[in-house]
């Protein structure tokens, strides 16, 4: 029964179920209106969360920047604010990671993907997010990292300490817990307008973007491989490490499912009509696989979400289990890449 | 005469003995299974990539800058690759043993993957982690598997780090040029899977001494320099940022010009003893006697990686479990794996009292650090990490610490400039220190204070300020210890505040006599 009824969870998590189609360029087509699809509701999404981050800081304002001030006075106003935030961010934010998995694939728009999301500030030789981010205040941030994952996710669940204003009880329990606080309006404004701008520019291209093989193929292969990095992640983070591991605002294995659910989606759409005109055992193998893989992290997120706590032994267990399948996938694709004279370009 | 007619008589039927032996011989040579190639061509491998190009001589280089080699074609075929399990199945004992090894692990360990996973990131090409995994992962290597896109689909086998295949085919060692430089013939594991198996196999094993038995093998394998293949480690520009060579590991050439390698006692005597620690005390009392026989868990100085102490967590740093094993026969070897490495640790130095004089200040004192057991420096290995410092502690009558050098402080893990250390400083372009082995962006190597050489030591001198009237007698007590990591390799390229616990090596107590000469 797990056999049916996962894969279907796994693609519903993903957004849609993925579907297999007729031939290469109606799959190519099938993938890139439904990325735009979802980048259009993740413009929407940026939107509305600078909006919001818009009014926070115009409460923040009123009382001339002076957070002390703006909470005694409007504490209430801007403890919802926060909450509405952080939940906006959450909505934007798994909008790109149901696509991250094919933008950051392909070579003419990964860039977008260092930005908005997976990009280091230049702590690594790679994988840099190479751009600036201008605040209000004109303050100009060189290269300061992903928006989603180095800059808001930290400022909003008050992580980075470093751009908390105010430790302040948002919560009304009368104690000042972790993640507590009124954050640096200024560095929101300008994170939420910088991901309205490159989300923006993402549609740009994404709308320019003309479908072909050689991208499909390369996004498979250069991104399937990085489930085992999200287990990593998870196992890192406060849900299964405590109170003393790495913060995210929430479970990397959304994540996982999303990027994963992206993978196979282009996958079954793209590249499955060029592996099963040559190799239908072969295409099916993969098929399979796909399926095995996305079982694995819904089953996973399934126990998750039921409540189970996972040691980390656990996860990396299954974090090497889901690498193993991810790389027996892109085994095979890059054997048919080959014989199909496919060029990647990671 | 008698003589002569007796081989008249006899000769026809000894001549015809012999053509019928030689015929037979003959006959036998040419049934006798010979090594298939059992390789798979570079071109066969799609999207391998060969970043660095070729040597002087035009040839491709697959796998530098590690300098394993193949014999025969570059790959194999890892579906067709036994696995050290494969081999558990008739020899369980060596098995068991290996399992608990570090050369088990050494592709799992979550420790190396981390460091290599951190070397990478500061590179463009992937590919140059092929250093790393020459030595740490030769199947993955010789699968094809160490590219950027890989098109080789994993297999148990490649995830044993050094493997029973990994010295049971090795043809030929570079000890000299280390780095990795072993000839694999990984070829005749693949061809002696189509030979007999089982009972077939013991009626007729031919087939698998060809693969596993055969004299260039064996031969090698006797011998220090397979060792030293790979525990000789020479950075340079292939690798790093050196501008010339820098010798980071120099094992094997500290044992070649050591008394045991004069004697002919090698790596394997100690490392591949049943009872290593006390094979050492023999070798210490003078009884050069080899090893009845030679166990597979090649006792070394790692002893977190085998402290059962740790619980689950051991078994996370260990990469899981290996193929082939469960969670209780991988606790059951680790703990004799951890009870003959502290063994084994313990063998290896001693300290002594060696000069003790009043002086205006106070008191100086001299200690001789003692390498005892070690055929090798103490310490040696990868010695950015691996290290030993001495902790010195005069006390009063009444317990009051008077003087104290490599403290508390070193043995929480936060290093004291102050105390008297055996280490290797790694230093990037600019001259600052790299604590997190980032061997990709080192540029030259230093050490602090000259390692000891085996049966030799080294003499450090205290001087020990003391205020007068002091209670005495005065107790001296020095402890020399050893640390198989920084703390800071683990935080930086693990991401965990995980306590990396010193070893004691060994230790001095003394009562300072009260009237010093």
């Amino acid at each position: 029964m797990h056999r049916i009824l996962l894969p279907a969870l796994a693609g519903l998590l993903a957004g849609t179920l993925p579907l297999a189609a007729e031939t290469e360029s109606e799959g190519l087509a099938a993938i890139k209106a439904f990325t735009l699809e979802h980048n259009a509701a993740l413009v929407t999404e940026a939107k509305r969360l600078r909006d919001l981050v818009g009014a926070y800081a115009a409460t923040i304002a009123a009382h001339g920047n002076d957070y002390a001030a703006a909470w005694a006075a409007e504490g209430a106003t801007l403890a919802d604010g926060v909450r509405g935030i952080r939940a906006q961010w959450l909505v934007a934010s798994n909008h790109y990671e149901t696509i991250e998995g094919i933008v950051a694939g392909i070579p003419a728009t990964a860039r977008y993907d260092l930005i908005l999301d997976a990009g280091n500030p230049g702590t690594e030789a790679e994988d840099v997010a190479d751009y600036d981010l201008a605040l209000p205040d004109g303050t100009v941030l060189e290269r300061p990292g992903s928006l989603f994952h180095t800059i808001t996710e930290p400022l909003f669940w008050g992580s980075d300490p470093g751009h908390a204003k105010l430790a302040a009880d948002l919560d009304g329990d009368g104690q000042v817990g972790a993640g507590e606080m009124l954050f640096d309006a200024n560095l929101a404004l300008g994170a939420t307008a910088g991901l309205v701008f490159w989300s923006e520019a993402l549609m740009a291209d994404m709308q320019a973007w003309e479908p072909n093989r050689d991208d499909a193929f390369t996004a498979v292969v250069t991104m399937t491989p990085t489930v085992g990095d999200y287990f990593g992640e998870w196992k890192e983070s406060q849900f299964l490490g405590g109170a003393g591991a790495a913060f995210v605002a929430q479970s990397r294995l959304v994540d996982v499912l999303a990027i994963m659910g992206g993978c196979q989606r282009m996958y079954a759409a793209a590249v499955s009509p060029v592996v099963a005109a040559g190799d239908a055992a072969l295409d099916a193998a993969i098929t399979g696989a796909f399926a095995d893989l996305l079982a694995l992290v819904a089953e996973t997120r399934d126990r998750e979400v039921q409540g189970e706590r996972f040691t980390a032994e656990e996860a990396d267990a299954l974090g090497a289990e889901a690498q193993d399948i991810a790389e027996r996938v892109v085994a095979q694709v890059l054997q048919a890449a080959a014989r199909h004279g496919v060029e990647i370009r990671g | 005469m008698r003589l002569k007619s007796q081989l008249r008589f006899h000769a026809r039927p000894l001549a015809l003995a012999a053509a019928v032996a030689a015929a037979l011989a003959g006959l036998l040579l040419a049934l006798a299974p010979k090594p298939l190639p059992g390789g798979v061509a570079l071109a066969a491998v799609p999207f391998y990539r060969l970043p660095f190009g070729p040597d002087d001589q035009g040839r491709d280089r697959p796998f530098w800058p590690s300098r394993l080699q193949a014999a025969g074609l570059p790959f194999v075929d890892p579906a067709r690759l036994p696995s050290s399990a494969d081999c558990a199945a008739c020899h369980p004992r060596e098995f068991e043993e290996w399992a608990g090894s570090l050369h088990a692990v050494a592709d799992r360990d979550l420790v190396y993957e981390a460091t290599v996973e951190a070397n990478e990131d500061i590179v463009r090409n992937p590919e140059q982690t092929r250093f790393c995994e020459g030595c740490h992962a030769p199947s993955e290597m010789l699968a094809g598997r160490v590219t950027r896109f890989v098109a080789v689909p994993p297999a148990d086998a490649l995830t044993e780090g050094v493997a029973c295949i990994g010295c049971h085919t090795a043809t030929h060692a570079d000890p000299e040029a280390g780095n990795g430089a072993l000839t694999l013939a990984y070829g005749r594991a693949v061809a002696d899977r189509d030979g007999p198996a089982g009972a077939a196999l013991l009626a007729d094993p031919r087939a698998h001494l060809a693969a596993y038995g055969a004299p260039d093998t064996t031969a090698l394998m006797k011998g220090a320099e397979v060792c030293g293949a790979c525990h000789t480690e020479i950075y340079d520009a292939s690798n790093s940022r050196a501008r010339g060579p820098q010798v980071v590991q120099s094992t094997f050439a500290e044992w070649r010009e050591s008394w045991y390698g004069r004697n002919g006692i090698t790596c394997q005597h100690c490392h591949m003893a049943a009872d290593p620690a006390a094979q050492v005390l023999a070798l210490r009392r003078g009884d050069l006697t080899p090893p009845a026989r030679l166990s597979h868990r090649f006792i070394g100085a790692n002893h977190v990686m085998a402290d059962t102490r740790l619980g689950a967590a051991l078994t996370v740093l260990r990469g899981g479990l290996l193929p082939g094993t469960d969670a209780a026969a991988t606790g059951a070897t680790l703990a004799v794996q951890g009870r003959q490495t502290a063994d084994f640790l313990r063998t290896a130095a001693g300290l002594e009292l060696r000069a003790l004089r009043p002086t205006a200040d106070g008191l100086h004192l001299e200690i001789a650090v003692r390498n005892l057991g070690a055929g090798h420096n103490l310490p040696t290995g990868v010695n950015d990490q691996k290290h030993i410092w001495l902790e010195v502690v005069v006390a009063d009558a009444g317990g009051a610490v008077l003087f104290r050098s490599g403290g508390a402080a070193e043995r929480l893990g936060v290093e004291d400039a102050e105390a008297v250390a055996w280490i290797e400083h790694f230093l990037d372009g600019a001259g600052e220190r790299i604590t997190n082995h980032l061997t990709f962006a080192t540029a030259a190597v230093v050490w602090m204070r000259d390692p000891i050489p085996p049966r030799g030591e080294d003499v450090v001198a205290y001087e020990v300020p003391l205020a007068a009237g002091a209670a005495r007698p005065l107790r001296l007590t020095a402890r020399l210890y050893y640390r198989i990591a920084l703390p800071d390799l683990v935080f930086a390229n693990l991401r965990r505040d995980l306590p990396v616990a010193p070893f004691t090596l060994a230790e001095l107590a003394a009562e300072l006599p009260e009237t010093l000469p």
